[in-house]
């Protein structure tokens, strides 16, 4: 059934689109990356020799979406035979073999884990084509004594196997750390390959080429680009996260356009419907303020205290964080438990003439400031014993609560420490 | 011959199998096999779509009546269970024989249908003060379903805030938006992290959803994956709504990442949106890659303030509840649930509570009455209600901390103690330790104190469970009773 709105997109639905985080054909920034494994595969290939590679990076720095794209070329897909598991998605460590079997059509001759392994090593020393395996994730096949690990690492030096063996995961030293058996024989040890995260100038070119696509450009005017683009590769530069702010950027800028035809018909209620037409097609950029106001949403950390303290945050709670910040300014003792907590608190509500919360109430109470991320508890046998940890800057807190009248009191009152 | 194909192999676990539904009574037991095909007359016929309903349900009730078994031969155990997990039986509860649900208004009172209205399953038709979010989920929930791309939300908020509320009621404008052909078409699925045995069944819920079958969580994952990574030409959106996120998370977090991994495949066309309560749960709780996948659109729900409170539970009271409930005793409940937690299930309980209390009219003494239960201190109560020897214990413990500045006691110095104040308020028959063993661990029990089993006996460790204000307090008011 198509609906009618599909007609009359406009260019911020598209932009929208075009900005998704799902796979792509071409990846700008990563050529030098392409053209290595590139060349890994064919120099092994004309070889016919086995090999392995380790690839390493932190998320979203594009290392599966290179090699998803490899694994779709057809030029080596001539030649060699492609297999694609991804480990999160096995059921247990073992069973990967299964799903390798089943992945190229052998017949283990058992059910057990040992008939898969025989089956795949059979296959192995007979193959007719050369085997391409990636592992996608491959940190979660990792085990305390990693059989399996060494198993598979094995394999390329396996009499008569042809296997290109390509593992990926996020730490750097993956293979040193927990593989340090490898780097006794040199024919085992994978080569590394890092995929570092993504440059300025690489997060402003993926933008381009995708807005280029569908030929969207004028939406992000460069000065945004830059801007978003500079924030996000000096985090994390992940390109998960620069696509997501992008979006997020295209969704407000909607909602404000929309927001502002609302209020723009309302006034115009008797204009033709020709005009009205006109106005919709204008498109304004996205603006620079629109952009930082995301960015300040996204990275300006959790710690707005200053307009939770006002609004929306129950006054018990505003109780015991200040309680709490209390006896952590005062106190050198900083280990605090919940009981101590909760005896300081009385006195404070005592004083101030407010009903207090009995402890189990109060431990409810503790839990629901925990969800915020301002604290943390650590658990003991007893609610009385929990720890109670201050997670966010000491300084910070202070200055946020010293401002208003209640709480500023309740932090030069040292005589409820009752001491 | 049928007895030994009917053998089931593996242990079957019905908790996985029963699912939680209310169900109407007009369900027929079985049905015969229905051909995989979603015809938009289905959901045309019944306009109180729902969207807790599976696919499966509005298809089977409309093939019900076609062929109904004329006679039903009953069933051996395994060939039940075979037909349980084919979707085939739907489970059904016992009616009640007895109509006793009168359906007639005119005898209840303003004050049962104020109550009837409080209570908490009650979900309004929209949201009172959570417009803004609404606005927000909406908008983001229409832009995927019109790009016809996957993604992921993440919504959190502490309990009772409206979270899941607030998601669904989004759906369910969403669904009356499809059915007047002004969106293109969705499938909704809900999973529930607490409703899980284990975060692996999430796969075995999810597929039951859509094709209604229960298979092994290994069949279902390697399904899903099937159905998520393969394009298909005719696939329309689907919206995942995954409650109590914390709870699906494991060492592994294969689940998760699973879960959040699917909507950036293109051809999967998954809407995921997470809820949980903790605020910074991806940076506290996910990995990094999970926490990557999980992306940044994200959406808090603060606690409610006492306006919005008083707000809502004026909201479900109606015109009606005027007269039941006076202004001002909601604007208590309101401040005091506002000042704990902003959780408005405890606004709506309360006011149920004094519902309960009141006899025709609620007014302010029947709210704090209620307040008094339900934010309730028991310990001075309980302290009160002890045994004079357990009172004299519990002054003996209290003064043991106030003497060694330690909160940890031992039973021995505590003993010392009890022997001191014993003799000062002249008790003559002080217990011997044996018996001042049992009554420690009776307050232990009650959890006054906390201490350690008995067999350490003079060197068992004591802790005060009630701070010692409350034992002078509970003491010292009682004590011009008891002399006079």
């Amino acid at each position: 059934v198509q609906v009618e709105e599909e007609v009359k997109r406009n260019k911020y639905q598209n932009a929208r689109r075009v900005l998704n985080s799902a796979e792509t054909q071409n990846l700008p920034g990563r050529e030098q990356q392409l053209q290595e494994l590139r060349d890994f595969f064919t120099s092994h290939l004309e070889k016919q020799s086995s090999g392995s590679l380790y690839v390493s990076g932190q998320p979203g720095t594009g290392k599966t979406a290179c090699l998803s794209l490899l694994l779709r070329d057809t030029e080596l897909s001539k030649r060699l035979q492609r297999v694609y598991i991804n480990c999160t998605s096995i059921a247990s460590v073992g069973a990967v073999y299964k799903k390798l079997c089943t992945e190229l059509h052998l017949k283990p001759t058992g059910r057990t884990e040992r008939d898969h392994l025989e089956a795949i090593q059979r296959h192995l020393r007979t193959a007719k084509r050369m085997l391409l395996l990636v592992l996608d994730e491959i940190d979660q096949l990792s085990t305390a004594r990693q059989a399996v690990l060494y198993t598979i690492f094995e394999w390329p030096a396996l009499p008569g196997a042809r296997i290109l063996l390509v593992g990926i995961a996020n730490s750097l030293d993956l293979t040193d750390r927990t593989l340090t058996r490898l780097n006794a024989r040199c024919e085992l040890k994978p080569r590394l390959m890092h995929f570092p995260p993504y440059t300025k100038q690489q997060i402003v070119d993926i933008f381009k080429s995708r807005l280029a696509e569908a030929d969207l450009l004028d939406v992000f005017p460069p000065v945004t680009l830059q801007l978003l683009a500079a924030k996000v590769s000096a985090i994390s530069g992940d390109v998960r996260r620069a696509l997501d702010i992008g979006r997020r950027v295209v969704e407000i800028a909607e909602q404000q356009k929309r927001d502002g035809e609302k209020e723009f018909n309302m006034k115009a209620l008797n204009l033709d419907a020709e005009q009205q037409q006109q106005t919709e097609d204008i498109l304004k950029p996205v603006q620079v303020t629109q952009v930082a106001a995301v960015l300040n949403k996204v990275y300006g950390a959790s710690q707005n205290l200053e307009e939770d303290i006002e609004a929306a945050f129950p006054l018990q709670q505003k109780l015991m964080l200040c309680s709490l910040v209390l006896m952590l300014r005062n106190e050198r003792n900083k280990d605090i438990s919940m009981g101590r907590l909760h005896e300081v608190y009385r006195r404070v509500c005592s004083k101030r003439n407010i009903l207090a919360l009995d402890q189990a109430e109060f431990a409810g109470t503790v839990d629901l400031v925990e969800t915020r991320g301002i604290i943390r508890i650590m658990r003991k046998k007893e609610p009385r014993l929990h720890k109670v940890l201050l997670q966010w800057d000491e300084g910070e807190v202070h200055a946020a609560l010293s401002d208003k009248q209640l709480i500023a009191s309740i932090l030069n009152d040292t005589a409820c420490l009752g001491k | 011959s049928r007895l030994a194909e009917g053998t089931p192999r593996r242990s079957i676990q019905l908790s996985n199998i029963v699912e939680q539904r209310v169900f109407q009574d007009d369900e027929i037991i079985s049905t015969p096999k229905r051909a995989r095909s979603k015809k938009t007359t289905t959901a045309e016929e019944d306009k109180e779509y729902t969207p807790k309903k599976t696919p499966t349900r509005s298809r089977r009730l409309s093939t019900a009546s076609a062929a109904a078994p004329a006679t039903p031969t009953p069933l051996t155990p395994s060939q039940k269970l075979k037909k349980i997990r084919a979707g085939e039986i739907s489970p059904t509860m016992e009616q009640r024989k007895t109509d006793t649900a009168n359906p007639d208004k005119g005898r209840k009172s303003q004050l049962q249908l104020a109550r009837e209205q409080l209570h908490v399953s009650v979900v309004p038709q929209s949201l009172p003060c959570r417009e803004k979010e609404f606005d927000n989920i909406y908008n983001f929930l229409e832009g995927k379903i019109q790009d016809q791309c996957g993604g992921c939300m993440y919504v959190s908020g502490v309990p009772g805030t409206g979270k899941t509320a607030t998601v669904s009621g989004v759906i369910r404008t969403l669904q009356g938006m499809t059915r007047q052909r002004k969106l293109p078409e969705f499938e909704f699925l809900e999973i529930n992290g607490m409703r899980l045995t284990e975060p692996r069944q999430a796969y075995v819920q999810i597929y039951k959803q859509l094709t209604g079958k229960t298979v092994s969580w290994e069949q279902a994952h390697t399904l899903l994956e099937k159905r998520f990574t393969t394009p298909a030409p005719r696939r329309i959106t689907t919206v995942l709504l995954v409650d109590e996120l914390d709870i699906l998370c494991n060492r592994r977090q294969d689940v998760v990442y699973n879960l959040l991994d699917w909507p950036t495949k293109s051809a999967a066309r998954l809407v995921v949106i997470t809820i949980a309560n903790t605020m910074d749960l991806p940076e506290r709780l996910l990995m990094g890659k999970v926490t990557s996948r999980l992306g940044l659109t994200r959406l808090t729900f603060q606690p409610y303030t006492h306006k919005q409170l008083q707000e809502i539970v004026s909201a479900r009271l109606g015109l009606a509840g005027s007269e039941a409930f006076k202004g001002e005793a909601v604007q208590l409940v309101a401040r005091k649930v506002a000042a704990v937690s902003g959780d408005a299930r405890r606004a709506l309980d309360i006011c149920r509570r004094a519902t309960e209390i009141a006899k025709d009219c609620v007014t302010m003494l029947h709210v704090q009455q209620a307040l008094a239960e339900m934010i309730a201190s028991a310990k001075v109560q309980a302290i009160k209600n002890c045994s004079r020897l357990e009172q004299i214990f519990l002054q003996a413990v209290a003064a043991e901390v106030t003497r060694t500045g330690v909160e940890e006691t031992t039973f021995m110095g505590v003993y010392q103690q009890l022997e001191t104040i014993a003799a000062i308020m002249g008790v003559s028959t002080l217990p011997p330790p044996g018996r001042a063993l049992r009554l420690c661990s009776k307050l232990g029990a009650e959890r006054l104190l906390i201490s350690e089993p008995s067999r350490h006996d003079l060197y068992q460790k004591i802790l005060l469970n009630v701070s010692t204000d409350d034992i002078h307090y509970a003491l010292r008011v009682e004590q011009p009773m008891t002399t006079t």
